[in-house]
């Protein structure tokens, strides 16, 4: 086996050191130090952009409360304002109707009254006719002449038996 | 079996200039023209692709990462935090080994890894590396590591030696595990490759088929043995931290 041969034993190990002690340095101190600045410079421009989008987040997050905010703001001011219209509305309605029927009231109380009167003044006519009627029938059957206050007198006094 | 056709002969070395320093031989050869060739496309590769130091990697670049990002992570899931101080050296192990196997796969290219001088001096860096480094964390402590708590009085005796010597073991299995794997992808290679050719008609094509289901396997090989070496450094170093 050229293995065993120890003919190049000296010449192999002597070329081993110089080529792997080359290659060791050289990655030491060249190569694996490229390397790790780029990973480096990644791993920087990584933590970076994560560190931005975070802070655009937050500032996403803050945006949409004020957002927020502001919707819960209107919500309320448009209930205060519908809560005022209906209030307003109420008032202006309930006061529209009270006026109504106080309207309706005094027209009742005033349609009242004339009926009253009209009725007074139907009565009125009634005893004058009755005092005339009366007085024409009296004449005719008799010759007896009656005053307007004694028939006025008799038929109050009757009165009650009309009714 | 004629030395021609072994299948041993392509684990042969041949210098490709002589040069001696000092009494000894020190000839450049095809080992440490494969060895050459790996330390080049390691550095080449590692520096072109990450020559732009884009933050939206190429391609290319992508690959550099993930072999960096792989040990990073072998290194902080074994021995955590110490483990950074070792990188370049674990890093460096993984990408010699790797590299030189998948070079070895090029066919009539030499594979060093196939060599046990070559893969008993990598063990042995990491064997004496780690014995020194549990010493300096532990100092004479470091050899309580051979005690195992919770076990009978009674059977330190015997597992004390034992422990001893797995310890010293570690070395040879971490070396010939890497080069017996090599070594026997390669010559089974290079057996089925003789078939191809000294088989009747067209016959040589069964195991000119297996040759190509084989070369993927001997490539899997390669990057698992890579991988087993660099997992078994960084366990060791977790050792002369963590002593048990």
């Amino acid at each position: 086996m050229p293995q065993l041969n120890p003919e190049f034993f000296v010449s192999q190990l002597f070329w081993l050191a110089v080529f792997f002690t080359f290659l060791f340095v050289f990655l030491w101190r060249v190569s694996l130090p490229r390397i790790a600045t780029v990973l480096e410079k990644r791993q920087n421009k990584i933590d970076e952009n994560l560190s931005s989008a975070k802070e655009l987040q937050e500032q996403a997050m803050e945006i949409e409360k004020k957002i927020n905010d502001q919707i819960n703001k209107a919500k309320l001011e448009t209930d205060e304002k519908i809560k005022e219209t209906i209030n307003a509305l109420q008032e202006n309605v309930s006061s529209q109707l009270s006026s109504l029927d106080k309207d309706l009231e005094k027209k009742v109380s005033d349609a009242e009254k004339e009926i009253l009167k009209s009725k007074d003044d139907q009565m009125k006519n009634i005893n004058n006719e009755i005092v005339n009627i009366t007085k024409l029938t009296v004449g005719k059957i008799t010759d007896i002449e009656l005053s307007d206050n004694e028939l006025n007198k008799v038929i109050e006094t009757h009165k009650g038996n009309f009714n | 079996m004629a030395a021609k056709d072994s299948p041993l002969k392509q684990f042969e070395i041949d210098p490709i200039s002589n040069i001696e320093l000092g009494g000894y031989n020190i000839s450049f050869t095809n080992s440490s023209f494969a060895m050459l060739i790996t330390v080049l496309v390691i550095t080449l590769f590692l520096t072109l692709t990450v020559s732009t130091r884009s933050i939206i990697p190429s391609r290319m670049q992508l690959i550099s990462e993930l072999m960096y990002n792989f040990i990073a992570q072998l290194l902080s899931d074994t021995v955590g935090d110490n483990g950074k101080r070792y990188f370049p050296f674990v890093f460096s192990l993984f990408m010699f080994v790797l590299i030189g196997n998948m070079v070895g796969m090029i066919p009539y290219q030499f594979t060093f890894t196939s060599h046990i001088i070559v893969t008993f001096a990598l063990a042995a860096v990491v064997f004496i590396g780690v014995t020194i480094l549990g010493f300096i964390n532990h100092g004479i402590k470091f050899f309580t590591f051979f005690y195992i708590p919770g076990v009978p009085f009674y059977m330190h005796p015997l597992l004390i030696p034992i422990e001893v010597i797995s310890y010293l073991s570690r070395p040879i299995s971490l070396s010939v595990r890497l080069f017996a794997n090599m070594l026997a992808g390669h010559t089974l290679l290079k057996v089925f490759a003789g078939f191809v050719v000294s088989m009747p008609f067209f016959t040589g094509v069964f195991p000119l088929a297996f040759i190509v289901a084989l070369t993927g396997l001997e490539i899997l090989i390669a990057f698992l043995q890579a991988y087993v070496f660099a997992i078994l450094t960084c366990l060791y170093i977790n050792d002369a931290y963590h002593l048990h």
